[in-house]
């Protein structure tokens, strides 16, 4: 059994916030792919999608790295590309048809960590209840408790990816934890 | 030996039982708690691995492209 309190996260982030070092595109796409993935799965909640969005977001961020001015970190620019992304994806009229239809594609699920059949089982189902919460979230509850977990981000940093004040995001993450909590318990 | 074929077919039975059981049990106790929504979130995010092949494509994809214009801050520092 999963258990999650909904003890409020560490207020204190900008101490644990690490400075991106990048020297080369292989090593940026190292250092923050998983995150983006993650970020785009858990909005999307296809991995075939995720991958495709995952693709697009290192791509444009080549493309557009003149436009990168280093008021925030690498990792809050790719995040805010990852966004803007995944809401485009999601309103096209496409998208909701495929995900309607094609059910191949939902049951495939993504890849884990970890070898052990049993594990990867505990893993998937596990993977299964957390996207069926987030999914029954509103978006904007998903969205930061999605950004919370990442430790490398400030609330400065969350609330200007999410368009709203630090003390906006605190209050939401109060409600959006105990919301997760409550739907999350549902899952079981 | 001591025992009949029904008594060994008993005994057999209640290892195969205590199995289950011990299987069970360990299986409960493999769960794990959670000190916070963020920290479930965060070990969700480790066992998620992005596809190889998303690597792959996106180095053809580079292949492709022209380089990349330098950021100001990187004309001004050298970066």
């Amino acid at each position: 059994m999963t258990c999650v309190r909904s003890a409020s996260a560490t207020e204190d982030r900008n101490s644990r916030r690490a400075t991106p070092h990048v020297d080369s595109w292989s090593e940026l796409y190292e250092q923050h792919a998983q995150h983006v993935y993650y970020l785009a799965l858990r909005t999307v909640g296809d991995p075939t999608q995720a991958e495709d969005i995952t693709h697009d977001v290192f791509l444009k961020a080549f493309r557009h790295l003149d436009q990168f001015r280093g008021h925030s970190s690498i990792r809050t620019w790719l995040y805010r590309i990852t966004i803007n992304h995944c809401r485009s994806v999601q309103a096209t009229w496409q998208n909701r048809n495929i995900l309607a239809t094609d059910n191949a594609q939902i049951l495939d699920g993504p890849s884990t960590n970890t070898e052990d059949p049993f594990r990867v089982l505990e893993v998937q189902e596990l993977g299964e209840r957390i996207q069926k919460t987030l999914d029954a979230l509103p978006a904007e509850y998903s969205l930061l408790l999605l950004l919370v977990a990442d430790e490398q981000l400030s609330y400065q940093e969350i609330a200007s990816l999410t368009e709203q004040s630090p003390d906006a995001v605190r209050g939401k993450l109060y409600r959006a934890r105990k919301a997760f909590v409550t739907e999350f318990q549902k899952t079981e | 030996m001591d025992t009949n074929p029904s008594q060994r077919r008993l005994q057999h039975q209640q290892q195969q039982e205590q199995t289950t059981e011990q299987q069970t049990t360990n299986r409960v106790q493999a769960g794990r708690e959670f000190a916070s929504v963020e920290d479930l979130l965060r070990y969700d995010a480790s066992q998620t691995t992005p596809p190889a092949r998303i690597a792959e494509r996106l180095q053809d994809s580079l292949k492709a492209e022209p380089p990349p214009k330098r950021s100001w801050w990187q004309r001004l520092f050298g970066g």
